[in-house]
């Protein structure tokens, strides 16, 4: 028996009616948690998705606040929250998508010291960071705690996915060993980024998420699909562990969290 | 270095990785992102990407289906028929 109620299955009735999901499927995205990492372009995107899936319990990471550029992109906010905490303004944004998900707010940044705390508490997390440090340091903790996690990054017109399962499957580090020299890659504040490329990345990785939980389909492990929006294409590639990652290999040199301290010039100014 | 291949034994000790050989004086057929392409610059990955409009800083490289390490870019060498894929670092998402 489905503990779902009346109302709820009226809501999900589009997911239910899927043979692939059913009401047992529907049962499992509410028994499960997920854990997305910033409140900005992808995170808006994947949250929306999430949460009006009925994923039962959703934490969100987030320590900025709501600026007017936010706005071409992150869709989660509306004007009248320019100002705002984000972590507040998106969990109000959930609470009126779906009262039925327990949300989980943490105004702070991802560190070394309460990364593991965190992550601890969910089934599966999303990657919506804005900087190299942060991404690595997620992508090394979720290797050493065998987490699942879905990776995504946006420029210009472009995107990348790819999901992880944690010490099984390649991870970012097997494909980009190493973060880009600071101030070598732009950042979106710096080149700029056209925000429906935000949604199709953080819809996918929603959709990453959905289909690991219920158990549907091929999750994109051992892949990286890159979208690149002006030619309107995707370009998938295969990615194979690396026995010399330095995190998921036979023998790795990183063992402890490293947190990238360099002053990157690539990060977006606070303004 | 991360790959495996046979190292040439003339000039600079370039890896090679694909089975295709040199051709003296003639462009390089490859399939760069899945399109063919005849190349005609030096043969080693940091040309490449060069005469693509790539920096090399932001992307990293796949050739014949192995993953390059970046600072092995300029110790690689491109065989005819080699496929090369970019895989670019994007770190924007929350900014």
């Amino acid at each position: 028996m489905f503990n779902l109620s009346e109302e709820e299955i009226e809501r999900y009735s589009r997911h239910i009616i899927l043979p692939e999901v059913g009401g047992s499927g529907q049962q499992k995205l509410k028994e499960s948690s997920v854990l997305v990492i910033g409140a900005g372009g992808l995170g808006s995107p994947a949250l929306l998705y999430l949460t009006a899936a009925g994923v039962g319990r959703i934490g969100v990471i987030e320590d900025d606040v709501v600026d007017l550029t936010n706005l071409q992109r992150q869709v989660l906010h509306a004007t009248p929250d320019v100002g705002k905490a984000k972590a507040a303004s998106a969990s109000e944004t959930m609470q009126r998508i779906n009262p039925h998900v327990e949300i989980d707010v943490y105004q702070q940044r991802l560190t070394k010291e309460n990364i593991f705390d965190i992550l601890d508490k969910y089934d599966v997390i999303v990657d919506g960071v804005d900087n190299f440090p942060t991404r690595y340091l997620l992508n090394d903790a979720c290797v050493m705690k065998k987490k699942t996690l879905i990776e995504g990054g946006i420029l210009r017109f472009m995107g990348l996915i790819m999901s992880i399962r944690g010490g099984e499957t390649a991870c970012y580090r097997c494909v980009f060993e190493e973060p880009p020299p600071p101030g070598t890659v732009p950042s979106c504040a710096e080149a700029g980024v056209l925000g429906a490329v935000a949604g199709v990345v953080g819809t996918l990785q929603a959709t990453e998420v959905l289909k690991i939980l219920t158990g549907i389909g091929k999750p994109l492990y051992n892949r990286l699909l890159q979208f690149d929006a002006e030619e309107l294409r995707f370009h998938e590639v295969k990615a194979k562990r690396n026995p010399d990652c330095p995190v998921c290999g036979k023998k790795p040199s990183i063992t402890e969290l490293v947190e990238y301290t360099y002053a990157c010039k690539t990060q977006a100014p606070k303004t | 270095m991360a790959a495996g291949g046979k190292i040439s034994g003339k000039g600079p000790e370039l890896l090679k990785l694909g089975s295709g050989q040199a051709r003296p004086g003639l462009p390089l057929n490859l399939i760069v992102q899945g399109k063919k392409q005849a190349y005609s610059g030096p043969p080693d990955v940091r040309s490449l990407l060069e005469a693509q409009g790539e920096n090399s800083a932001y992307v990293n490289i796949r050739i014949n289906g192995q993953i390059m390490v970046r600072r092995d870019f300029e110790n690689i060498s491109l065989c005819e028929g080699d496929r090369v894929d970019f895989l670019y670092f994007m770190g924007g998402g929350n900014v």
